[in-house]
């Protein structure tokens, strides 16, 4: 970082203090690798724990046909990792939940500039709106079945329907926070009402917006996965329900840990994207330092 | 129209100001605010003239009204009676022929330095080359050569007000500025430093600066008339003009023959103001 090299340039070192700084450098280098190292033990170290109280209790404490064990999950889930089901099912719910998740955030957002846009239209609807998001959209599954068909269609929307709301009123709230200050100051310079949105608005609720994508991002997976379970013949959904009518909890296992991984994996990219957009940003958050 | 009541009559002085054409005035202004279903006068009768090509700064007690006035001049706050004007017209939408220095920053956080300054050219509709052009001169101007691409979270209180005032400069379009107790939040060294630096990059431009601020020194040091306020509800109790020589020594200001008594009668004109709204000695 530039600010930081000028720091470095203009601090001048005797050199008896060489030595000292070096020392210092070092020992605060391995502090931190030190810590990390200790952090990433105690975690396979809980993890570990869970896994042998797991083993050790099923079978003894709890019938091992409701919880199954980690080595049957583990041999599950290779099982179907090598034979090919688990992509086939997985590749179809990663479909529904982008599609239903490029859905809920382009509505979403774009709902919410919309709205912004007209003359007191967000408090017109913002009841219809706080009324529909409290709906819990898995009642709707049923009928959302009834009315997109059993395909790929219903999935979509139901995944869409849980991103959709929170990005909505994210944005908003977003567009809301942008510095009054700014904005008089921004309009004093003659900027036009498209200007002054797209150059200072839009921008300024970025953080908000990503936010609400990081934390919905959960939700369109859920989304998917409840239209599998109502109805459907392909899916890690429809793999989980098939499995558990078949009473084989170590495969609904392996599927469920297939979504874990996979979550992971989707939350990883999002954080990676949204640090590269807003890499204008100080390490800190720097909002409410006006 | 507002005689400006010369301290020690300068009569050369008073003329020219007298003569040269107003940009903005405030005619018989008030202010009433409500909050809370209280209204509340916060402008009595604010009369106000400035010249083209001045340095005048408001001093007065907070909340006076103060930045209400130059908000009225930026045409973001519309006076409850009276008139406001630039150049002869009244102004009655936000006035993007001031440029505006505000207290913070005000710098958007995902630009550039350089993308900062180029905001106010973008906004009147420059071509790329030249607002980019502009942009680097001026922020060379103010020893920012460099330092162009640093987002404002990496540069110091004092470059990042270096921006926020060549952002209003850069546009060639704009004959005021107004600003608004700018090196308030800034250190005693820094604020001196930019003191020198405003008047550099003033002198000669013929521009108009209207600048608050409840630094009496800096009012001094800065300006070539002053007015003070009185408390709330705010009007103008006095304007005196600074008839200390150009160019101005910043550091020096003290020692310029003249000063004490110029510092001496506006902080006499702000003190009853100070006592009437404490109700205590505000030390004479």
């Amino acid at each position: 970082m530039p600010a930081r090299e000028w720091q470095a340039q203009t601090h001048d070192v005797w050199a008896h203090e060489q030595p000292l700084l070096v020392h210092e450098q070092r020992r605060s280098a391995n502090h931190r690798r030190s810590q990390a190292l200790r952090v990433f033990a105690v975690r396979i170290g809980v993890l570990a724990g869970f896994l042998v109280l797991w083993s050790a209790a099923s079978g003894t404490l709890i019938d091992s046909l409701f919880v199954s064990d980690p080595i049957s999950v583990a041999r599950s889930f290779v099982q179907i990792s090598l034979d090919g089901t688990l992509w086939w099912h997985l590749k179809i719910t990663l479909l529904e939940m982008t599609l239903g998740y490029i859905l809920g955030v382009a509505v979403g957002v774009g709902l919410a500039i919309v709205i912004a846009l007209i003359w007191r239209a967000e408090q017109i609807v913002r009841p219809l709106m706080l009324g529909v998001f409290a709906i819990p959209k898995v009642a709707l599954a049923p009928l959302v079945i009834v009315w997109f068909g059993i395909y790929l269609l219903p999935k979509v929307i139901l995944a869409a329907s849980l991103v959709l709301f929170i990005v909505y009123f994210s944005a908003l709230a977003g567009f809301a926070a942008v510095n009054r200050d700014l904005i008089a100051s921004v309009r004093v310079m003659g900027a036009s009402r498209a200007a002054l949105f797209l150059k200072l608005i839009l921008p300024g609720a970025a953080p908000y917006i990503f936010s609400a994508m990081r934390i919905t991002l959960p939700g369109a997976l859920i989304g998917a996965i409840i239209g599998e379970f109502v109805s459907s013949n392909r899916g890690v959904g429809f793999l989980i329900a098939y499995a558990s009518s078949r009473y084989d909890t170590a495969q609904v296992f392996a599927a469920i840990l297939s979504l874990l991984i996979f979550g992971l994996i989707l939350n990883t990219i999002v954080s990676r994207l949204e640090k590269h957009v807003a890499r204008w940003r100080a390490d800190e958050p720097q909002w409410s330092r006006r | 129209m507002t005689i400006p009541a010369s301290l020690e009559p300068d009569e050369k002085v008073e003329r020219e100001a007298l003569r040269t054409p107003s940009v903005l005035e405030a005619r018989n202004v008030y202010k009433v605010f409500v909050a809370r279903g209280k209204a509340r006068t916060a402008l009595r009768n604010v009369q106000l003239t400035i010249h083209r090509g001045e340095f005048v700064c408001l001093v007065g007690p907070s909340g006076c009204g103060k930045s209400t006035v130059l908000n009225m001049f930026a045409g973001l706050v519309t006076p409850t009676d009276g008139t406001i004007l630039h150049d002869g017209r009244a102004i009655k939408d936000v006035n993007t022929r001031v440029g505006y220095v505000t207290q913070d920053d005000n710098l958007l956080p995902w630009r550039t330095a350089l993308g900062n300054v180029e905001l106010a050219l973008e906004c009147k509709g420059v071509g790329r080359a030249e607002r980019r052009e502009r942009a680097f001169e001026y922020l060379s101007r103010v020893g920012l050569k460099g330092n162009e691409e640093l987002y404002p979270h990496e540069l110091s209180g004092g470059m990042r007000k270096r921006v926020s005032i060549v952002r209003t400069l850069v546009d060639d379009s704009v004959d005021v500025i107004l600003m608004d107790e700018p090196f308030g939040p800034l250190d005693a060294q820094t604020r001196l430093v930019l003191q020198d630096e405003l008047l550099r990059l003033w002198q000669g431009t013929g521009r108009t600066i209207v600048f608050v601020t409840h630094d009496i020194v800096e009012a001094i040091t800065l300006s070539d008339r002053i007015a003070t306020f009185t408390g709330v509800p705010g009007s103008i109790k006095q304007v005196r003009n600074v008839a200390l020589p150009r160019p101005r020594d910043v550091f020096h200001i003290h020692e310029t023959p003249g000063f004490a008594t110029i510092y001496d009668a506006i902080w006499n004109d702000l003190r009853e103001e100070i006592l009437k709204e404490r109700g205590t000695d505000a030390g004479a």
